[in-house]
């Protein structure tokens, strides 16, 4: 309890004399955790619990029954049929858009008169239970619908459903909470006619006995379905999903720790700090009886006890940071990777308590060093009158050895390839940029501190060369606030370029694969695995308009190969396309491949297919298309940014082999050479009428590709903020302190002349030459960073091949504001200077 | 002519409430070329008559005239003009900035001032207290003595016409001490300054030309 008491009053207490500077420091080590909490908790809503939206309605079954392009219906009787008891549910999958609130939601097409038993008390809505039948309903425009939609039964309402727009009748509502989504039900037969997709199923879902084990089951079924069919887990799909949405949650993650390291570069400071100014107090308290153990425990309580008091603040923050979150992961999740709807972000007792280990833990490692330097100092040392301000010597060429020991192992260590699909060894090489940049400090701020002071007070005056000579007067603090600020420009520097690298590949990218006029798509809001289909006779009468040379029509499938979502696409060959450069990995050009490809057994794949499933040119992929299974050789690998899923591309006469449903998912439109673009605009406008489809030019298209890309980064951004205000606050923290810590100094300065404006400048002159200091530090490590992001890290989580650029405006912009801010955060701390009394201050009567 | 005047000169302080009469009605003046030393035991007020004679503080009533120049009729900008070209400084503790070295440390008013580069100037000071040769050192290589004179240099810079010691000696030992004192003295006589030296130093008193006796914030006596 003793223990306790004094802890409180040499430690704790003191505190409450700095409440600024102690709230800043709990509000940096909140930040850093409520991010770090934030993304854990939207990540698992956004992807970790992520589930299916077909899985709505899907109930308890133990196997599936897929096929590209839909399972035959004949497949339903062979199972039945089999000598097993096994209960099948044929369904059909699909998505629909309710104009008048711009939703799209998943379209379930259920077998309501053969699971009529399982089915009606589901769906029943129409009060009083029971009262009505709802097979009555069936073929007459009926449709079920989720109860969060908010419709009521007996509502009408309109679904665009492909490039047609149909009147439906709400019958009743299902509860669509605990699992299920809000989704459209229909009967089978009346989907099947709405999608124009007759004798196919999209899934079969099984019950089976466990009498056998469910592989057991998978083979026995295999051996008596078409080869085109595959049987599986239920629920395999979702589990797909997880897996390719894993990478993207973990580069997230790798972001959010930056503003923890930042905040534990600033506990660092802190301590520090409070270790130099106690020097006496300890040593009293060592002559007294304190041991070195109670000293260092001491110190680390401080430490905790700021780590405690951010993760209290962080908790409540961090859910709030996560309902922002899980949006905009949410809007990327649906633009690159699958239509999903968020699950309930739950704060649940193990992220709590997983806060306050992180908090604490972070808090406690980064002050160990100065804590246990604290415990050696020696009591007559430290109560020694006299003596200048002790300043622990910085080992400036230990450090920077260990730094350039450190930076090796770093591009060692990028050097490595995958682990278990993850770039582990590229998010080590970023660690130890960190930490080398952060050994290497000490040594650049002495460098340009003293080659600079005389110049700078020569350019700005004697405040400058004060500030100069000051800053490397406290090396130690100094390197380890300029360390945390240059982390975070660091982290701003590489995302950016690397995002702005990206953007160029796109823009350059969007250049040759989108050669087409016009393009036209069913109207609807895009995701990266909704694929619905325009009429033929709509692409058959654009192409036959004059004005149009020719018209590509694109189909595409769902596919699931090596375990992993896929997308299957056919583009007709006859189409003789502008082509400016070549997109394809060998760099061959791509006429002669496409050529090759023309009514054939070959495919060429995106980048991120090769890389996913460890393939290259030469390679086959078997394919289960529609009842048939099919061989085809890579003849070529191509640049592809249009989603991480992995894509294959066959001519289209090659696919209708397999899958003859000849609607095209879009339509690439040429205008021919003597025609007037606007003309043929308009004749295609006429001809669509009476079709709800999209139509779009090629400018806009990569203008609206480009806005996607964009939104897509806003969470990176988000994170790089939160990141560069913790450094700011740092330097609002650490500049308190030195003012306090330096009030002689500037005492002293008044008695010799100083006004009060040329104390204050001396302060922002400080905080400016940090920000210039974390500036060239932070850029460097930020391009170095932005290698191992692009080239390892990005390389290995998605397969993409990114080309370097320097986004200069926006690099120039960023840290612009950054340096601004680091001068703002000068602007407390100097009015805390010149509004000192130098009467009190320096007088020892 | 006095180059400082104290007029009826009272000062108050607040402390956690509660008002504190550091001065009471003190009348001095003091001439180019006295060399003044305030006794009295602590508390007694002399740092407060050296902040209010070195235009660091207000009178609560009363005059302070330096150079004819009254101190309440002064914003803060002007106080510290008035400080610049007038007053010198020397502390207890030296108060030296440890990042400058010697001869940057005896510039520092002179470049606070705003005035062109004062190397000259400051080697010139250093010479006067005999440390031309430390120039390039900085405060922690230097004794307590050295420490000193690098200080009184400093307070020299603007050639002021006002010096206020307040125990230059209090940090050094006995012979050190001396030594100082009659640098200041010599420094007052040399250069015709106002010296102006709270002390608890017996020998200190014996140097100067007159001896202002305090107590409890009131002049008891005045030998010259």
């Amino acid at each position: 309890m003793g223990h306790f008491i004094l802890f409180y009053r040499l430690l704790i207490r003191p505190l409450f004399k700095e409440p600024v500077r102690a709230f800043l420091t709990v509000l940096s080590v909140a930040l850093g955790v409520a991010v770090v909490l934030a993304i854990d908790l939207a990540g698992t809503a956004a992807t970790g619990s992520f589930r299916s939206s077909m899985d709505t309605l899907a109930g308890d079954h133990d196997l599936e029954i897929v096929a590209t392009g839909g399972v035959p219906e004949a497949v339903v009787g062979s199972v039945v049929s089999l000598p097993y008891a096994i209960h099948a549910s044929p369904r059909i999958e699909d998505f629909a858009v309710l104009p008048e609130k711009k939703q799209t939601l998943p379209l379930i097409g259920l077998d309501l008169v053969a699971e009529a038993s399982s089915y009606a008390n589901r769906l029943q809505g129409a009060p009083p239970a029971g009262s009505e039948n709802y097979l009555e309903h069936l073929g007459k425009s009926s449709i079920w619908i989720g109860e969060s939609t908010g419709y009521k039964p007996g509502d009408r309402l309109e679904l665009l459903i492909n490039d047609h727009s149909k009147k439906y009748i709400v019958r009743g509502i299902y509860p669509d909470a605990h699992g299920n989504e809000g989704a459209i039900v229909m009967d089978i037969a009346e989907a099947q006619e709405a999608l124009t997709r007759y004798g196919r199923v999209d899934r079969i879902l099984l019950k089976v006995l466990p009498s056998s084990t469910l592989e057991e089951w998978q083979q026995r079924l295999r051996s008596a379905l078409p080869l085109g069919v595959d049987v599986r887990p239920q629920g395999a799909g979702t589990n797909e999903n997880r897996r390719m949405l894993a990478s993207f949650r973990w580069n997230l993650r790798l972001l959010s720790y930056i503003s923890l390291i930042v905040g534990a570069f600033l506990i660092y400071n802190t301590i520090s700090v409070s270790v130099v100014r106690r020097r006496p107090e300890i040593g009293i308290v060592r002559a007294l009886g304190a041991s070195r153990k109670s000293v260092l425990a001491a110190f680390v309580g401080e430490a905790a006890t700021f780590g405690f008091a951010g993760a209290l603040i962080a908790v409540p923050l961090g859910r709030l940071m996560a309902t922002g979150a899980v949006k905009l992961m949410g809007a990327t999740v649906d633009a690159l990777y699958v239509s999903s709807r968020p699950g309930v972000i739950e704060l649940s007792v193990s992220s709590v308590l997983l806060a306050f280990a992180v908090g604490i833990g972070v808090a406690v490692v980064s002050a160990y060093s100065p804590a246990r330097e604290a415990s050696l100092v020696s009591p007559v040392e430290a109560m020694a009158r006299g003596r200048r301000e002790f300043d622990v010597r910085v080992q400036k060429r230990r450090d920077l050895m260990l730094a350039v020991a450190l930076g090796t192992a770093a591009a060692a260590s990028s050097r490595a390839p995958a682990l278990g699909g993850k770039p582990v060894f590229g998010y080590l090489a970023v660690i130890l940029l960190i930490a080398a940049s952060a050994l290497a400090m000490p040594a650049f701020v002495a460098l340009v501190t003293s080659c600079a002071s005389k110049l700078l007070g020569s350019l700005l005056g004697v405040e400058a060369l004060l500030a100069s000579r000051s800053l490397d007067a406290s090396l130690r603090r100094t390197s380890v606030l300029v360390g945390a600020l240059s982390t975070a420009i660091a982290m701003m520097t590489s995302v950016g370029i690397m995002v702005g690298s990206f953007r160029q590949t796109v823009t350059l990218w969007m250049n040759d694969e989108l050669p087409a006029d016009l393009y036209l798509r069913p109207a609807g809001s895009r995701s990266a695995d909704r694929h619905p289909t325009i009429s033929l006779e709509l692409a058959d009468k654009i192409a036959g308009l004059p004005g149009v040379a020719w018209v590509d029509r694109v189909r595409v499938y769902e596919i699931s190969y090596g375990g992993m979502p896929a997308t299957l696409a056919s583009v007709d060959l006859k189409v003789m396309r502008p082509y400016k450069q070549s997109d394809l990995l060998s760099g061959r050009p791509i006429e002669q491949v496409l050529a090759n490809l023309r009514d054939s057994n070959s495919v060429i794949v995106s980048e991120p297919f090769a890389y996913k499933h460890n393939v290259k040119i030469g390679n086959s992929v078997l394919l289960l298309l529609g009842e048939k299974q099919g061989s085809f050789r890579i003849v070529d690998v191509y640049y592809d940014y249009s989603s991480e899923r992995g894509n294959i591309l066959m001519d289209r006469n090659t696919l209708l082999q397999y899958l003859p449903d000849p609607a095209p998912s879009n339509i690439a439109v040429y205008v021919a050479a003597d025609a007037q673009l606007e003309t043929v605009r308009a004749e295609i406008g006429q001809a669509t009428a009476g079709y709800r489809v999209l139509m779009t030019s090629n400018r806009d298209l990569r203008k609206e590709a480009i806005k996607v890309f964009d939104r897509t980064f806003a969470i990176t951004y988000a994170l790089e903020a939160v990141a560069v205000l913790v450094a700011v606050m740092g330097v609002v923290g650490a500049l308190l302190a030195l003012v306090i810590d330096r009030r002689r100094e500037f005492s002293v300065l008044r008695f010799l002349g100083a006004a009060k404006g040329q104390v204050r400048k001396l302060i922002l002159v400080e905080a400016g030459l940090l920000g210039i200091l974390a500036n060239c530090a932070g850029v460097a490590l930020g391009l170095a960073m932005s290698l191992v992001l692009i080239f390892v890290i990005n390389k290995q989580s998605f397969g993409w091949t990114i080309r370097f650029h320097w986004p200069v405006a926006i690099l120039l912009g960023a840290i612009s504001l950054v340096y601004v801010a680091t001068v703002g955060a000068g602007i407390y701390p100097a009015n805390v200077a010149v509004g000192l009394n130098p009467l009190e201050v320096v007088h020892e009567e | 002519m006095a180059i400082l005047s104290l007029q009826n000169v009272s000062k108050d302080y607040l402390t956690d409430g509660q008002c504190v009469r550091a001065l009471r009605e003190v009348t001095l003046e003091v001439s180019c070329g006295d060399f003044l030393a305030l006794v009295g035991r602590s508390g007694c007020g002399k740092s407060t008559l050296l902040n209010l004679a070195g235009a660091m503080d207000f009178p609560t009533s009363g005059e302070v005239l330096v150079n004819g120049v009254a101190t309440s009729s002064l914003n803060d900008a002007g106080l510290t003009r008035l400080r610049r070209e007038k007053v010198g400084f020397i502390f207890q503790s030296f108060q030296l900035l440890h990042t400058l070295t010697v001869c940057e440390n005896v510039e520092l008013p002179w470049l606070l001032a705003g005035k062109p580069a004062g190397r000259a100037a400051a080697r010139d000071r250093l010479a006067w207290v005999e440390l031309e040769e430390l120039e390039d050192r900085y405060p922690h290589q230097l004794s307590g003595g050295q420490m000193q004179r690098v200080a009184i240099a400093r307070a020299l810079i603007h050639a002021p016409s006002i010096l206020l010691a307040d125990e230059p000696t209090g940090n050094l030992d006995t012979e050190t001490g001396n030594n100082i004192l009659l640098l200041l003295q010599r420094v007052t006589r040399e250069h015709n300054t106002a010296t102006i030296l709270a002390t608890h130093s017996l020998e200190a008193a014996a140097l100067a030309t007159g001896v202002v006796r305090m107590r409890d914030g009131k002049i008891e006596e005045i030998v010259r």
